[in-house]
């Protein structure tokens, strides 16, 4: 099923996350549990881990980018 | 709370077994580490080391340069401050920083100074900034870390921070500098670095004895982490986030441009311009270093290669590694 992975909300008073590092390519499978990706927000670096098993699809944001909490950042079929 | 003895002023060794003791050999209960440091400049993992950092002068200073796992800007310590470190095995993925910091401020008033938070989880007195504090979560553990300027050198910070105006374009974390003080100013009483260590220590352990000493085994692992995962030139440089530079220099000829883009330490693309030569043997120049490492000896190696050197008139194949890589 299509599904899509979202810059998750990690302190309350959080607004805004960086995607600092894709951790699976497009087309690459996962498993829940396995870091996907990695944002930066306020100083902590934070590994975020898959919720299901997946494959990455279509990354929506390039390394480096600011995203707002809750924005997609990528299509991932689970 | 376990407290770990590093035994060392080596910032890769101490970085190794805080991942270590993150990561690998998780302890019954969290874990304090108080360590310091010879002089070193901590970059966060998402910055570019050319931008936060003053090459030069760390090189002719033996300053050593390290890139943290956890995010922020870059901090300079050294011998006169202390760095404390929380291993928290607590499996939650929402960010504090409140339960880390607040002991500190704590044991930091116990002293009579008047020690605050200001909004971005640094701790200030009267507004100076003397501690910065980051984080990385990884694998359900919070690695908690910050620095504590007691009596470090304030001016060798400024200087190996203070960078040349480079043209770069990044996505890289940017620091941000503040006004910063030492903590021994502000002390009533005055008190040695040593006993500030024991003093924070114990405030910091709340009432534990608990301690644990890394066996051969431990320490054996530990430098090979320090060496894969901090004491290398990949880690350093190579891990820089992907950026664009312009460099320009000036000879007896007239002047030279390059446009770089370096990605994971890579150059990736690259034009050159300037007074001396035909667009042709420009994109000659261009080509031989795209490919090699964003580093002097691999520049200068493509180059030497690729019959560069004397090619342009007037300048040597060293004076253009030097150009684009310093």
């Amino acid at each position: 099923m299509k599904n899509e992975l979202k810059m998750p909300k990690l302190r309350p008073e959080m607004e805004r996350g960086v995607l600092c590092a894709w951790l699976k390519e497009p087309g690459e499978a996962y498993h829940k549990g396995e870091a996907i990706f990695e944002i930066e927000t306020e100083k902590v670096v934070n590994q975020v881990e898959a919720e299901q098993d997946g494959v990455m699809g279509r990354q929506l944001v390039e390394e480096g980018d600011e995203v707002a909490v809750g924005a997609p950042i990528a299509e991932v079929e689970d | 709370m376990i407290y770990i003895e590093t035994g060392s002023d080596n910032v890769y060794f101490n970085f190794g077994l805080e991942l270590y003791f993150a990561a690998e050999k998780k302890l019954d209960e969290p874990v304090l580490l108080f360590w310091r440091t010879t002089p070193t400049l901590m970059v966060g993992k998402y910055q570019n080391t050319l931008e936060e950092i003053n090459q030069t002068y760390a090189e002719q200073h033996g300053i050593q340069v390290v890139r943290r796992l956890s995010g922020g800007g870059t901090i300079y310590t050294d011998p006169g401050g202390w760095q404390f470190t929380f291993i928290d095995y607590n499996e939650d993925a929402q960010i504090t920083f409140t339960q880390y910091i607040a002991p500190v401020v704590d044991a930091l008033r116990a002293l009579g100074v008047p020690a605050e938070f200001n909004g971005r989880n640094d701790l200030v007195i009267e507004g100076k900034k003397f501690s910065g504090n980051a984080q990385y979560k990884q694998g359900g553990t919070t690695v908690h870390h910050g620095s504590l300027l007691f009596s470090t050198d304030i001016a060798q910070m400024v200087a190996s921070t203070t960078v040349d105006p480079y043209k770069i374009l990044s996505k890289s974390i940017k620091s941000v500098r503040d006004r910063v003080t030492n903590i021994f100013e502000h002390l009533p009483q005055p008190m040695d670095t040593d006993a500030f260590k024991r003093h924070m220590v114990r405030y910091l352990m709340r009432g534990s004895e608990k301690t644990y000493t890394p066996t051969a085994q431990d320490l054996a692992r530990i430098r090979e982490l320090a060496r894969e995962r901090f004491d290398n030139w990949q880690c350093k440089y190579g891990a820089n986030p992907k950026f664009e530079i312009v460099k320009t220099g000036r000879f007896a000829g007239g002047k030279m441009e390059f446009r770089l883009t370096v990605k994971k330490g890579v150059i990736q693309g690259a034009a050159v311009s300037g007074d001396f030569f035909a667009a042709e043997r420009a994109e000659g120049l261009a080509q031989c270093v795209i490919g090699c490492a964003y580093e002097k000896s691999a520049v200068l190696a493509a180059l030497q290669n690729a019959n560069m050197d004397g090619a342009v008139y007037g300048v040597s194949a060293a004076e253009i590694a030097a150009l684009i890589t310093e």
